[in-house]
């Protein structure tokens, strides 16, 4: 909902640092839920997962997640003031919402694959 | 025509034989699945955490009720055509599955209790509604879809 905000479809009278502010929090809590049942869904198999090219894709998409959002917090949200109430933010907000969206969308496709290993890679290779 | 033979058809037409002989068409509906899920999942949370009194508190909750609509209404139609889809190519292994069953019977008064109770109650002025009826609501909406997407997911781990 914080990505469907920032690039212009939803909430459009709510002002964006309010969705921030306030809905921060509960994301930075799933968020944290997430992590620490992924990491023991990891620990549980690791080497399975390891060699999973699904899971290595999940993991990268999930670290340029955090740069897209470390980059948009640095730069264009310092002067969300200037455009706080636009139903449509400005176009490299609109660039970071929807960078996050498709990154988040293959992270959701990419964690749905690892159940499948069509192109584990070879531990032989290693 | 009993249940059990509306479920062998619907396994024996075209399109769920399809879908159980490729390798990729499942995991791909699946996942179309599972990405609507995650958008009527933001497009519920906020409303029903607003009548917690919790998430957009400075935002009315009939207005973020509105804004929010269009997208639980587009992601439920997603959701329940690919989960046709994927029933379609399984749907004998769902009749013995008791997590299947689970879900279907917290799904219907899901989706009855969203577009009655739940959107009247979210569409009420402010103050119209006592806050304990607004928490309520929200407490049941959470919980019904609570149990049609863990007990969802659960139909992949038995049978």
């Amino acid at each position: 909902m914080l990505d469907l905000r920032l690039v212009g479809l939803a909430l459009r009278r709510t002002p964006f640092s309010q969705v921030m502010g306030q809905l921060g929090p509960w994301m930075a809590g799933g968020f944290a839920v997430m992590v620490a049942s992924g990491l023991l869904l990891f620990y549980a198999i690791p080497v399975r997962t390891y060699l999973n090219i699904f899971f290595r894709i999940k993991v990268g998409m999930l670290a340029l997640a955090g740069l897209n959002a470390w980059v948009f917090q640095r730069s264009v949200y310092r002067h969300v003031a200037a455009w706080d109430l636009d139903a449509r933010p400005p176009r490299r907000a609109r660039v970071a919402g929807w960078v996050s969206l498709g990154l988040w969308a293959c992270i959701v496709v990419a964690g749905r694959m690892i159940a499948y290993n069509w192109f584990d890679v070879d531990p032989e290779l290693l | 025509m009993s249940i059990l033979s509306f479920f062998e058809w619907c396994e024996s037409t075209a399109i769920g034989q399809a879908i159980r002989s490729s390798l990729w068409l499942f995991p791909v509906i699946e996942s179309v699945h599972l990405l609507a899920l995650a958008l009527i999942g933001g497009a519920i949370l906020l409303v029903d955490l607003r009548l917690l009194g919790l998430g957009l508190r400075r935002q009315p909750a009939a207005e973020l009720a509105r804004d929010a609509q269009r997208w639980l209404t587009g992601g439920l139609a997603v959701m329940i055509v690919t989960g046709l889809l994927l029933f379609s190519s399984e749907a004998l292994k769902c009749y013995y599955n008791q997590a299947f069953w689970i879900k279907m019977s917290a799904l219907g008064p899901a989706i009855v209790f969203a577009f009655t109770v739940r959107r009247k109650v979210a569409a009420a002025e402010e103050g119209t509604i006592r806050p304990v009826w607004r928490k309520m609501t929200a407490a049941v909406s959470i919980g019904l879809w609570l149990v049609v997407a863990a007990s969802g997911r659960w139909i992949g781990f038995s049978g």
